[in-house]
């Protein structure tokens, strides 16, 4: 464990105090801590009382870093793949943060096929609606925001019945703009509100100045955001960087053929894979090297996504963007 | 045709040939007539008159009446400067000043001063024009086109029928042939018409005569039809000295909102649209509109809504009055009061019904969070209704039929009702496009799935393929024509494909492969969806 004061926390001495500088109050005489996560099993040995002030600790550190805001508790909504959300920070994406998801390209062209980001998008837009499910009084089930800019000719809206088995359509707000900048201020709005599930954005480019707007006002209002992004990106170019918590890649894999009782091959084709690959993970552990990446099949059936095969390991690629924040 | 004052001493007359008008008046000045332009004017005069009274509208009879042998002083609003047409010299505007009057000064004075209001600002506008109140439409017309002095245009109350006596037979707004005819039977002015037996003139003239005179005098009823729906709210605020400045016209609409949300308040209403319409001194009016997904009363919220439009209206030289008029407003009590929400699968379908969806927007709006409603109305506001939708299913195989969007600030379909369609699952794409995109194929056999093809320029080698799904056009529908087979075929072959890297898609041949020899068309095949 170490104890250090991060620059942007320093007490006031070292920063001229100006009234309204901090827009809230948090302790500045006390050491913050940050915490090495199970880098050698300490909260294990500590015993329960640690425990315990170490999720105290782990909140004062929240708060901090959401600039002293009277932050509500942060939440995650796991993505029900064991695998997967142990790699994420308190196992499942975070409530009140954006998470970025890209569509895959395939061999250095730029595929527009983003089907299966759509989908992955659908399916963490559920497991949050999940989540808040159980914990709301609320008659009517919470709405979510879907903006998007409406493409004239070329368009291609998300289409329900193939939402409809990861969430509820009817829950669905869809907001077409005729301009890229809207979706962003849609999306803002949407997440200023405080009163929505969740809020989608499909955008073509963004930039750094964009998602830190939408990442802050994730973190004051508690609303996850997702920007699920049009255009895939090849790796080593690194489209850009954004304030998302965490960024996937999403890609198409090939399915596994389809066998009837006999074990015969059939024509037909069998359950969805994807390719993921956690390219960001802010809260995560800074010590991996590699990027996470994992198989995984929809279960169309059970609404189920399981992991088929072992996290590959790209450890010895080119070096590709890593930001641990 | 008209002429204005001048022209009409020196004795030129509409109807005149233009060499004898000439002859008359060597300088006269001519212009084309140009009705049209005529009737905005009268229009845009009719909104100014909005100030005084919701309940303006304009003479239906309007310009019918120009006839030679007329009086042409005899005109509610002349415009004084270039002859016109139809309405020109002849248009004329009722406002029913009910209870209005009180606003200027007590019982008849204030009618009075509304009067004098009236015609000096039209005035200070280049308008000649002239105006009269009296109890009834028939004898405000008579009046202000016929009166001989100013005194009567002011009629007191009960005093109509004494007053339109001394008036010529044209003023109870008569066919150019039936006043003739009266003339010539002797009967010169109103007065005389009135002791007559009812019967023979009934006869005599018809129908019309009779009523005019009811009219007139006020034993028949004439409502007048305002231009717009009179709105049941409504504030104003006049300013002493014009206002332009953006912050200044913000703060006052919030100032009429804050009074109007007060009247909802008591009237247990909430707003959906409201108009907001500033009079500029240049004489104009300027309006803009919100509309509300659910009624609401919370006055900042609205002003939310009017911030975007406000900064898009031009003050001009300055804004003089500004009116805030509540146009639909609806009430909470009935909203709530309507019938519970029906659950299940029927209750679905019948929620895509359009007045059924709006039937129940009552149960519904109750229970939405308002910070949701506020913001579909702030998204609404700036992107348009029909940019901010829900959806729900609505009962077609055709895939792009299968969803139906209505303005979010509708209650959504109800929770399950995409159940049914959820069934679909997996052969439905997650992206449809909105039009169908050509793709090149190579087939092996011509009713198989392809090998391989191409889109957007990429070459797309197929794995698998599930296949073939046909859907055919509803039959419910007309069949297509022969022309419309090829936007909309009557039997679509999908297939779901996978490319060697995984890759989904959903693609269509329209129509089966020999049906080129009987319609004349080729199959071709297109790509309609990307699926997960």
């Amino acid at each position: 464990m170490s104890v250090f004061f991060p620059k942007a926390f320093a007490p006031p001495a070292a920063r001229p105090h100006r009234s309204g500088a901090y827009p809230g109050t948090y302790p500045f005489d006390a050491p913050v801590l940050v915490l090495d996560r199970g880098r050698d099993g300490e909260a294990d040995v500590a015993g329960r009382d640690d425990a315990a002030r170490m999720a105290a600790l782990r909140e004062t550190v929240r708060r901090l870093e959401r600039g002293g805001f009277d932050a509500l508790p942060s939440s995650v909504s796991p993505l029900g793949v064991a695998a997967i959300d142990a790699v994420l920070h308190e196992g499942g994406l975070a409530t009140g943060a954006l998470h970025e998801i890209l569509p895959a390209v395939g061999d250095g062209r730029d595929s527009p096929h983003d089907g299966a980001a759509l989908a992955f998008a659908s399916l963490c837009l559920g497991r949050f609606a999940r989540a808040e499910d159980g914990t709301r009084r609320q008659t009517v089930p919470g709405r979510i925001l879907w903006c998007r800019r409406a493409g004239g000719v070329f368009d291609a809206r998300p289409y329900a019945p193939a939402l409809a088995p990861f969430l509820d359509p009817a829950r669905l707000i869809l907001v077409e703009t005729a301009r890229a900048d809207d979706v962003l201020w849609a999306m803002e709005e949407g997440l200023r509100c405080g009163a929505l599930t969740a809020v989608l954005g499909e955008v073509f480019d963004t930039d750094l100045v964009a998602t830190r707007r939408l990442q802050l006002a994730a973190e004051k209002s508690g609303v996850p955001a997702l920007l699920l992004r049009r255009r895939g990106a090849p790796a080593a170019t690194s489209s850009g960087v954004t304030a998302a918590t965490t960024r996937w890649r999403v890609a198409s894999a090939p399915s596994a053929p389809v066998r009837d009782r006999q074990g015969r091959l059939v024509e037909a084709l069998g359950s969805p894979r994807w390719r993921l690959e956690l390219l960001r993970n802010r809260f995560g552990d800074p010590s991996r090297a590699d990027i996470p990446s994992w198989t995984v099949e929809w279960n169309d059936e059970t609404g189920d996504l399981a992991v088929v095969s072992a996290p590959v390991d790209r450890s010895q690629g080119p070096p590709v963007e890593r930001l641990v924040g | 045709m008209a002429v204005n004052a001048a022209s009409r001493e020196a004795g030129v007359r509409p109807g005149q040939r233009l060499a004898d008008a000439r002859a008359l008046v060597p300088d006269l000045l001519t212009a084309h007539a140009e009705p049209d332009i005529d009737l905005d004017l009268l229009e845009t005069l009719a909104s100014w008159c909005e100030r005084y009274t919701p309940w303006v509208a304009v003479d239906p009879l309007g310009g019918a009446l120009v006839d030679s042998r007329l009086p042409m002083d005899a005109t509610t609003q002349s415009v004084d400067r270039g002859p016109t047409a139809t309405f020109g010299g002849d248009g004329g505007l009722f406002l029913d000043v009910t209870g209005c009057g009180h606003l200027f000064g007590p019982d008849t004075e204030g009618e009075r001063a509304m009067l004098a209001d009236l015609t000096g600002r039209l005035a200070r506008h280049g308008f000649a024009g002239r105006a009269a109140i009296a109890d009834t439409p028939g004898a405000a017309w008579a009046l202000a086109r016929f009166a001989e002095r100013q005194g009567a245009l002011l009629s007191p109350v009960g005093g109509h029928r004494a007053l339109i006596a001394s008036l010529p037979v044209e003023a109870l707004r008569l066919d150019a042939a039936t006043a003739e005819t009266l003339r010539r039977l002797g009967l010169r002015l109103i007065g005389d018409l009135l002791p007559m037996p009812r019967a023979p003139l009934t006869r005599r003239f018809g129908d019309l005569l009779v009523r005019r005179l009811d009219e007139a005098l006020g034993s028949a009823a004439e409502p007048i039809q305002p231009r717009v729906p009179a709105p049941a709210f409504r504030t104003r605020l006049a300013f002493a000295e014009p206002v332009g400045r953006a912050e200044d016209i913000a703060a006052a609409t919030s100032r009429l909102l804050a009074a109007l949300c007060g009247q909802f308040e008591k009237a247990g209403v909430g707003a959906r649209r409201l108009d907001l319409a500033l009079f500029r001194v240049d004489g104009s009016v300027r309006r803009t509109d919100i509309g509300t997904g659910q009624p609401s009363r919370d006055d900042r919220h609205l002003m939310k809504l009017f911030e975007e439009p406000l900064s898009r209206l031009d003050a001009g030289f300055g804004v003089e009055l500004m009116m805030l008029s509540a146009m639909v407003v609806e009430s909470f009590e009935a909203a709530q009061a309507s019938m519970p929400m029906a659950s299940g699968m029927g209750a679905a379908e019948l929620a895509t019904l359009p007045g059924f969806a709006a039937a129940q927007a009552g149960p519904v709006a109750r229970h939405e969070d308002q910070r949701v409603v506020q913001l579909v109305d702030r998204l609404a506001q700036l992107l348009g209704a029909g940019n901010v939708v829900r959806l729900s299913p609505r009962a077609s195989h055709l895939p792009e039929r299968a969803v139906a969007t209505s303005p979010a600030g509708l209650p959504a379909a109800a929770p399950g009702s995409w159940a049914r369609v959820a069934a679909l699952k997996g052969t439905r794409p997650t992206r449809l496009f909105a039009c169908p995109e050509p793709i090149d194929v190579t087939a092996p056999v011509p009713d198989d799935p392809p090998m391989l093809f191409r889109w957007r320029d990429l070459a797309h080698r197929v794995v698998r393929a599930e296949g073939p799904e046909r859907l055919v056009n509803e039959w419910w529908r007309d069949a297509p024509t022969p022309g419309d087979v090829q936007r909309n075929p009557v039997a679509r072959d999908y297939y779901r494909i996978e490319d060697e890297d995984g890759r989904r898609f959903w693609i269509y041949r329209d129509g089966p492969f020999n049906a080129a020899a009987d319609t004349g068309v080729t199959a071709r095949w297109y790509l309609h969806g990307l699926c997960a």
